[in-house]
This record gives C-alpha cells, structure tokens and sequence, in this order.
C-alpha cells in the first residue's frame, strides 16, 4: 500500500467522527501544551538566571575571601586561613588555576578634576589583570610595571560630582544618579584624567595619592562597574598610610613580594614564622581565574577543603541549576501527567473506532489489506491524532508563553536595556521538536493496542451477515 | 478446460461451548476454469465454510485446497493477502460496501491496498463501474444507492483487479425477484465474457440453476453434482 494512500485514508476515517476526532486531538493539544509550558517556564528561569549572573561576573572567577569557611550544614571546615603570601602560592598551585593576584582594598573620597564622589579602590597584581577576565572598553588594562596608573569601572564617572551637583543633590532636586546627569556624561571622559585618593590617618594627617586614568573597563552592570583597579604596591602604600604605618614594623612581605611568590608558584617557608603571628599584612582578598566554567566548581570546592573562605559565581549557579532542575521536573511531570491522559483518550478513540469499523476491517482484509496494512492504517490514525495535537499544541504553547512573557514583562524587566530583557517562559527549538515527536510517538504508542486488535480481528467474523 | 482449484479432504471442525460442530467432513471437489459453479445447501450445510476456506478467509482443520497446485491452506496470512488482491473477487449478500467512501472510491479500495496510482484505479473504477450501468452513480454513497445498485458496486469491486476467480456468498439474497434476475443475468454474462471462474453460494434451487454446474452440499458433505452443461442434465450421485 502506498504510503500517501495510507495517511490519506487515515484522515479521511478520522474526519469521518469529526466531534469525536476533535475532542482527542484537544487531549493531546492540552497535554502538549502544558508539558512545553511548564517546560518552557523551567528553561525560561534557568537561562534568566544565567545570564543574569554572567552579566554580574565571570563564571570562571573565584574570590577567596577572609574569614572561616563553611559547609552546606553552617558547620565551619577547619581552622580560618590567612590570606598571605602562602596562601596565594597554595591557591596557584590548584590544578585548573590560571591566574592568581592577591588584592587590598580601600575606599574613600577621590576628586577628578573639580568633581567629588567616593571611590573604591582595589589594588591587583598589574601583570595578570588581563588574565583575570577584565576587558578594557577604552585605554588599556594595567600591566606590568606600572605605577600610579588606574583603571577604572565604567560607571565610575557617575559618582563624581560638582559643586552645583552636589548641592543640587542635597537639597533633593537631583536623585544620586540622575538619569540626565547620566547622559550628559561619558565614560571615556575620564580618560588620561588625574584622579586623586584622598586618604585620612587621624583627625589631621591627610595625604593625597594621585593616579592617571589609563582604561575604562567594559560593562555597565558587573561588579567591576563601579570599582576602580589600581596596582597593588600603590594601594598597599595607601593602606598602611592610613593604619598609621603598619609597613614600619616590616612583617608579612610587601605587596610586590606576594605577587612575585604568586608568580613563581613557590611556597613561601622562609617567611612562614613571622607572618602567621601578624595579621594586619594579610590580602584583604584573592582572586582567582580558572580554565574553564567547568573547573571553577571544583577549584572552588578545593580551595574551600583547603580551609578558604571563598565565593564564586559558579557556586551560586550550581544551586539555583538544581532548584531550577526540580522546578523544572515537576513542572515537566504535572505535564506529563496531562500527556498520559490525552495518551488514553487517543487509545480509547481508536477502540471505539476499531468497534464501530469491525466490518470494514473485515472487508479490508478480505479484498486483499495485509496485516501490516491495517496495523498501519491504525497507527497512521492514532499517530495523526497525536501530530495535529502536538502542532496546535505547540502553537498554543507560543502563544501562551508569549502572554506570560507579556504579563510578567513590567514586572521582571523593569528598567531594563532591550538587550538584557528577560523571559519567564523560553520555548527554544529543541523543545519545540521534542514536544511534536513525543506527542506523535505518544500516539502511536497509543495506537499499538487498538492496532494490534484491529489485526486480530477475524474477516469472517467481520463480515458476517448480521 | 483445466483444473483450477482442487479441494482433498477438506475438514473442519468448530468448536461450540461444549460441541463439536464438522462443518466440513472430507470433501473433494475440482473445480474447472472458467466455470460457473453454484454451491446449494440449506443453512449449516457447510457451503460457506467451503467458500471461505477456498477463498483463505478461515484455516481448515484437515485437507488441502490447491490452486494450480498451490497449496491455498499452507499459505501465510501475509502472502494471502497479496493473493486474494491480485486473483480473487467477492460477493457479498449484504454488499459490504464501506459507507464512507463513495461508489468509485469502494471499487478502487483493492488496488489502493495493491499500490496502484491515484490516476490508473480511478480509471480502472470507472471504466468497470461503466460497463455495469452506474455512470450516474460514481460519486455516490452507498446509503445513497439501491440494494441493486450497490451490488452492481460490489460486482464492480470484485472485478476490479481482473481476477481469476470470483467468490459470490448469496449475492442476491436481499434483492427482490426483479432485481435478482438481472443480478444473477449480469453475473452470467461476466463469466462467459471475461472467462473469471464463479464460485456462488446459495440455498436457493432456481438462482443455483444458473451455474454450469451445482454442488449440493448437506451436513458438510457433498451429496449431489449436478452438470448444466451444454443442455445435458446427467445427474451424478457423489459417493
């Protein structure tokens, strides 16, 4: 029998029960669409999530910070480590690592040119920030033997202001981050720019460290946004300025040291017996770069058995994946479930039709219908009903998922650039392929049985004379 | 003429709750090619089996049914199917027609299920449809039709794909008497045009008087061979 004959006959026997034909393909229409909705708002959360986290920062960058570690109990795992030199040369070491720069931080007032606005400064090791997943938009990053140079966020420049700003702001006519102050400023003005610290040890001693803007970095909403970079020796200098010259008392190596011990990936025993007695010298973080998104989960978890206290983003996305993926199964399972019972509707319909066509069965046979030939007549029948399902289905399922993105849509992107919209329901290709196989192969294994008796069914039987 | 199907020993029993019914009780027939051969017998005589075990609709218990010598009864089921499409035709009493389809789409379902073209079968449908009287009726139902109309369908359906032989199960039986004449004239009249052989059931003497010859049949055995043949009624006693 030729194949087109086939599905030919196949629909004109399921347009024959028109209403009844309907109401299954409803079944499956529903069940489809519940599975790809509910499957669709899982994979939605998942890469809403994603990308939002990859838009904070890099999913191969771990920050070891001070303090103890914890377990997923709250249980603390060992003894807190000290961030010195030989924790930086530890944390090399780990397999995965590709760049590690010790870092201090300090924050305070900062003028560029007559503006004013706090500052956050971080001071890394000058030679690896290329390797540390910065990207310059202008200028360039900071390198080797650099002094007195910065990098800055490119939303820095909105947190200086002018004499006529700041009163404006004030006296509360001018938000602290006016959208039109906002575009009357330009990140790349800050370019070869003098910006001066400004860096207080007691009531009276102030000291003004001054830096040349070398780069603006990339991205408006990470978490190098609003920091600015500088190298570590500078800051460390500003640091002890203003713990009222720690460095006199000359313990626990200079910042130029660790990032050469950080270089050499050498474990630091000579300075092992002072530094563990003084803590001032210590980072006040560590970050590191790994290979590869993969690895950071497993460095992290390394650096974390070593007794570090240590953050990345990588962690966090491994958490909200498995919240995601539960979300996701059951919501896939109440779908699922909605697929089982259109199943049975398809194999109830074809029984029913296998009753009502007991004779022509019988005649089909008897004029020269194979076996096979009617057991694919049958399943084309069952497979059809679940087809034209699965399409409308997926139809439905667009335009569902189009309205809850549009319900959703004030309420997730508020305030959002186009470009970093987010949708609560996602219906990527795969899936749309997926749900029309499934609810074909949903149908023909629907069909199996009702196939099965249509062929066991005797002709003469069939076509006795009532 | 040749022997076309040569039936040795044919048995078969049914099974009935606690019964066992011989519908069949070793029967020999040969029948001749071209042939019109009528099968006489009262209801539970065992002609219909007969038919529907030449015709590989039901397994004998015992026996053979060769065709051309090829054993009918050890056929598969699949390799039947191809051979009923290709050499057999039906008849049935309640026409059997498909209610869906219209009168040309039911002459055509065989060679649908032979893998004909679209184009070929309907011409092939409609040329016989034709010859039998129905170009008015082409494009109509069954429900639509007469009883003689729809089995002036059925005719054409089973001599659609040019078959060898032709297998008519009361054809006439829920026609009346006018319209069972021309039936039975229009059956007559194929079978001496188109050299198909007629194997027709019936329990009716007049109508089994329209074959060459006639097999009485009673209690699943042959009883009486009666030859129409050339005007000659020498009547044979089966033993």
């Amino acid at each position: 029998m030729n194949k087109l004959d086939l599905l030919k006959l196949a629909r004109q026997n399921l347009w024959r029960r028109k209403l009844r034909t309907i109401l299954t393909v409803l079944g499956v229409l529903i069940g489809t669409t519940s599975i790809v909705v509910m499957l669709s708002l899982g994979i939605g959360l998942r890469e809403s999530q994603r990308k939002s986290m990859e838009s904070w920062g890099s999913l191969t960058m771990i920050r070891v910070q001070q303090g103890m570690a914890f377990d997923n109990e709250g249980n603390p795992l060992g003894e807190a480590k000290r961030l010195n030199d030989e924790a930086v040369a530890e944390i090399k070491a780990i397999e995965g690592v590709i760049a590690v720069s010790p870092a201090y931080d300090v924050g305070g007032e900062a003028r560029l040119g007559r503006k004013r606005g706090g500052l956050q400064l971080i001071g890394i090791d000058p030679e690896v920030m290329d390797q540390l997943e910065f990207k310059a938009e202008q200028g360039r990053l900071l390198k080797k033997g650099d002094r007195n140079v910065i990098v800055v966020g490119s939303q820095v420049i909105y947190q200086f202001h002018d004499e006529s700003e700041r009163r404006k702001m004030e006296r509360g006519m001018m938000m602290y981050e006016d959208p039109r102050s906002r575009q009357q400023k330009d990140p790349a003005e800050m370019l070869d720019q003098r910006l001066s610290m400004i860096m207080q040890n007691g009531p009276e001693k102030k000291k003004n460290y001054n830096f040349m803007v070398v780069g603006i970095l990339e991205g408006e909403r990470n978490e190098h946004s609003y920091q600015a970079y500088a190298p570590i020796d500078d800051i460390k200098k500003m640091r002890d300025f203003t713990r009222g010259g720690s460095t006199q008392r000359g313990i626990g190596g200079s910042g130029r040291e660790a990032v050469l011990l950080a270089r050499s990936g050498k474990t630091v025993a000579a300075k092992k017996g002072s530094s563990s007695r003084d803590t001032a010298n210590d980072y006040s973080f560590i970050l590191v770069r790994t290979g590869k998104v993969e690895q950071t989960r497993e460095v992290s978890k390394t650096i974390k058995d070593k007794g570090y206290n240590c953050w990345s983003m990588a962690d966090s996305l491994e958490g909200i994946e498995k919240t995601s993926r539960t979300v996701q199964a059951v919501l896939g399972g109440i779908g699922a479930i909605t697929l089982l019972v259109a199943a049975l509707g398809i194999t109830n319909t074809m029984i029913m039709s296998i009753y009502e066509r007991t004779k022509e069965i019988g005649i089909m046979k008897v004029i020269g219908a194979t076996f096979t030939d009617i057991h694919t007549l049958f399943l084309a029948e069952a497979g059809m009903i679940g087809f034209i399902g699965g399409l409308f289905g997926l139809g439905l399922s667009y335009g569902v998922s189009k309205i809850i993105n549009h319900l959703f849509q004030n309420y997730l992107n508020r305030g959002m650039p186009a470009e970093e919209m987010m949708s609560i329901s996602l219906i990527p290709s795969w899936l749309a392929l997926f749900a029309l196989l499934f609810s074909v192969v949903i149908g023909l294994v629907a069909g199996l049985y009702p196939a099965h008796r249509a062929v066991r069914l005797s002709p003469i039987r069939a076509i006795r004379n009532e | 003429m040749s022997a076309l199907i040569e039936i040795k020993g044919l048995t078969k029993k049914y099974r009935l709750g606690q019964e066992i019914i011989i519908a069949l009780d070793n029967v020999d027939l040969t029948i001749e090619e071209g042939e019109f051969l009528c099968i006489l017998g009262t209801s539970g005589s065992g002609k219909s089996t007969l038919l529907h075990i030449m015709a590989g609709l039901e397994r004998a218990t015992k026996g053979e049914v060769l065709l051309r010598g090829v054993s009918l009864t050890k056929m598969k089921e699949k390799k039947m199917a191809g051979f009923r499409r290709k050499y057999l035709g039906f008849i049935f009493q309640s026409y059997n027609l498909i209610p869906s389809m219209t009168a040309l789409e039911n002459v055509a379902l065989p060679l649908v299920f032979d893998g004909v073209n679209k184009k070929a079968r309907f011409k092939r449908s409609c040329e016989i449809l034709v010859q039998l009287g129905l170009q008015h009726r082409l494009k109509n139902k069954p429900t639509e039709m007469s009883g003689g109309q729809q089995q002036r369908v059925s005719i054409a359906r089973a001599l659609v794909n040019n078959p060898k032989i032709v297998f008519a199960d009361e054809p006439t039986g829920n026609l009346d008497s006018k319209t069972t004449e021309e039936i039975m004239k229009l059956l007559k009249e194929k079978v001496n045009k188109t050299g198909v052989t007629l194997i027709m059931v019936t329990h009716d003497l007049e109508l089994a008087n329209y074959g060459d010859r006639v097999i009485s049949m009673r209690d699943g055995k042959i009883t009486k061979i009666v030859n129409n043949k050339e005007g000659c009624r020498d009547e044979k006693k089966a033993e």
